[in-house]
């Protein structure tokens, strides 16, 4: 399937991060950065260990106070009680003592869904996810891909006007990687969420993502950005594909 | 096949020595009485208390009630004080765990009076409540709510702080985070909280009524004391114990079967 690039400019603006600063005591973590998403984008964020990667996504999703600036949802200041965020962490985040059905609930019973129309999306997001059949174990009964798919369509469930992915594929092997990263740009295209994907595997940004934005090192301030512009489903091997995971990699490696 | 014996047969020695033991113990007890080794004024032989007790099944002298009165008596103190402590501990230990507000409120509170023993409000309790069942209640609540409220507090702060973040990040409100979060975060360890008071409730309750009863086991041990008779007062101590291993046998078995539902 041929998806065009989604220039901002072409889209209308979702998600704006206005001069966006952190600082602990004297140390500059964030220092002002500025960029947008679309309106139904993918984004992908990559940069060098230890580059304030955490940081900047406890600042999106609230988690953490900034210092200065803010991040706009439509134009207002985000507020995880009155805007969909979601959150996929790195590390599982499945509720042990619920089952695989109520854990994909959890997000839309915070937000004070009505009962039927949980059931129905998480009938939904089940079968997209291919948990239907595995919906009344516990997550210590099902694998470990198992527990971060339940964590995606948890996420993906409750509509969200921006998805933050903290290198939710990390822990896992590379099999199971790019497996489940096929499954998140078809849970994408269905849903059309607004997506910002964070990790330190530039194969795996150049993959999913649409627009990569490359950060620099500390003090963190967005370094590059590099449109992706290849048709879908992408090759590992595709020369163009090759060339910018060339490109970005060198942009991480050299300052 | 090197991984398919796995029978752990256990040595004949390992099954006999606790059983030898045992017998061992009671055996010298019976001869150090017999023998004149200990005065029979200072300490009764086993075969004598299991006589007694036998008595005292149906014989109410001298200490005026039959030994399933007297336990019928001190299970009842006990499980009020019980039931009482579990009402007042866990729901506060729990709120503690998460609310500021009720921290720093309860917390200095709770610390201070911590420390004292149960049994050192005993006057104070015999002034307020006489020698009726409210003191003793009261006496065993205040030994079993101190575990009740640690327990639940320390599983309330031992939830997974990711998870908090989780619930964060889709707005959830911190009541929202308590009832689904934390309460079924904590419930491991109330449940160990649930052994640990009523072995606290059923120590306290002797001690509550070695002072103020006229009825129970501890005022069996008490009356033993007074009328010096050893053999009461063994057999007072041996019915304290006994009761206290079967009901630890029930609250396991109870435990278990709870916890086999919740499967973490």
């Amino acid at each position: 399937m041929q998806v065009a690039a989604l220039k901002p400019d072409t889209k209308q603006v979702k998600i704006e991060v206005k001069n966006l600063t952190k600082r602990f005591g004297d140390l500059l973590v964030l220092n002002r950065i500025n960029f947008h998403v679309a309106q139904g984008e993918f984004l992908a964020i990559v940069g060098p260990t230890g580059c304030g990667k955490t940081t900047f996504l406890n600042c999106l999703s609230k988690l953490i106070p900034t210092s200065e600036g803010n991040i706009f949802i439509d134009g207002e200041v985000a507020d995880p009680k009155r805007h969909n965020i979601s959150f996929v962490f790195q590390e599982p985040t499945c509720l042990p003592w619920r089952t695989v059905r109520q854990n994909v609930a959890y997000g839309m019973q915070i937000k004070g869904f009505p009962a039927a129309k949980i059931n129905e999306r998480v009938d939904f997001m089940l079968d997209l996810v291919g948990l239907t059949e595995t919906q009344s174990l516990y997550p210590n009964q099902v694998s470990a891909s198992m527990v971060q798919r339940i964590t995606v369509a948890r996420a993906f469930a409750v509509d969200p006007d921006l998805l933050l992915m903290d290198e939710p594929y990390g822990q896992l092997d590379v099999k199971l990687r790019y497996y489940l990263e096929d499954e998140l740009v078809k849970l994408w295209q269905t849903l059309k969420s607004t997506v910002i994907f964070v990790t330190h595997n530039i194969e795996e940004a150049v993959y999913v993502a649409e627009r990569i934005l490359v950060l620099s090192n500390k003090p963190t301030n967005i370094k590059a950005e590099v449109n992706v512009d290849l048709p879908r489903p992408r090759s590992l091997i595709d020369p163009d594909f090759v060339a910018i995971r060339k490109h970005v990699t060198e942009l991480i490696r050299w300052w | 096949m090197a991984y398919e014996e796995v029978k752990v047969k256990k040595p004949l020695s390992l099954i006999l020595l606790p059983i030898l033991s045992v017998l061992t113990f009671f055996v010298v007890w019976e001869l150090m009485v017999q023998l004149d080794v200990v005065p029979k004024t200072m300490l009764a032989a086993p075969t004598q208390v299991g006589s007694l007790f036998v008595t005292k099944l149906s014989d109410p002298n001298p200490d005026g009630a039959t030994i399933f009165i007297h336990a019928w008596v001190s299970a009842q103190e006990a499980f009020i004080g019980y039931l009482l402590a579990l009402g007042i501990g866990l729901p506060l230990g729990l709120f503690m765990g998460w609310f500021g507000v009720v921290r720093g409120i309860a917390r200095p509170l709770f610390e201070l009076i911590r420390p004292i023993p149960p049994i050192a409000w005993i006057p104070l309790t015999i002034f307020w409540f006489g020698i009726g069942l409210g003191g003793k209640v009261f006496i065993i609540w205040l030994g079993g709510v101190v575990p009740c409220v640690i327990n639940a507090f320390v599983g309330v702060r031992m939830t997974n702080p990711t998870l908090i973040q989780m619930a964060r990040t889709y707005g959830a409100s911190d009541w929202q985070i308590f009832k689904t979060l934390c309460v079924p975060s904590a419930l491991p360890m109330v449940f160990g909280a649930l052994q640990i008071a009523l072995a606290c409730c059923w120590t306290n309750l002797v001690g509550a009524e070695l002072l103020a009863a006229d009825q129970g086991l501890g005022y069996l041990i008490t009356m033993g004391r007074r009328l010096a008779l050893p053999d009461l007062v063994v057999l007072g101590m041996v019915s304290v114990g006994l009761a206290g291993a079967a009901i630890g046998v029930l609250i396991d078995y109870v435990e278990r079967r709870l916890l086999a539902g919740i499967r973490r």
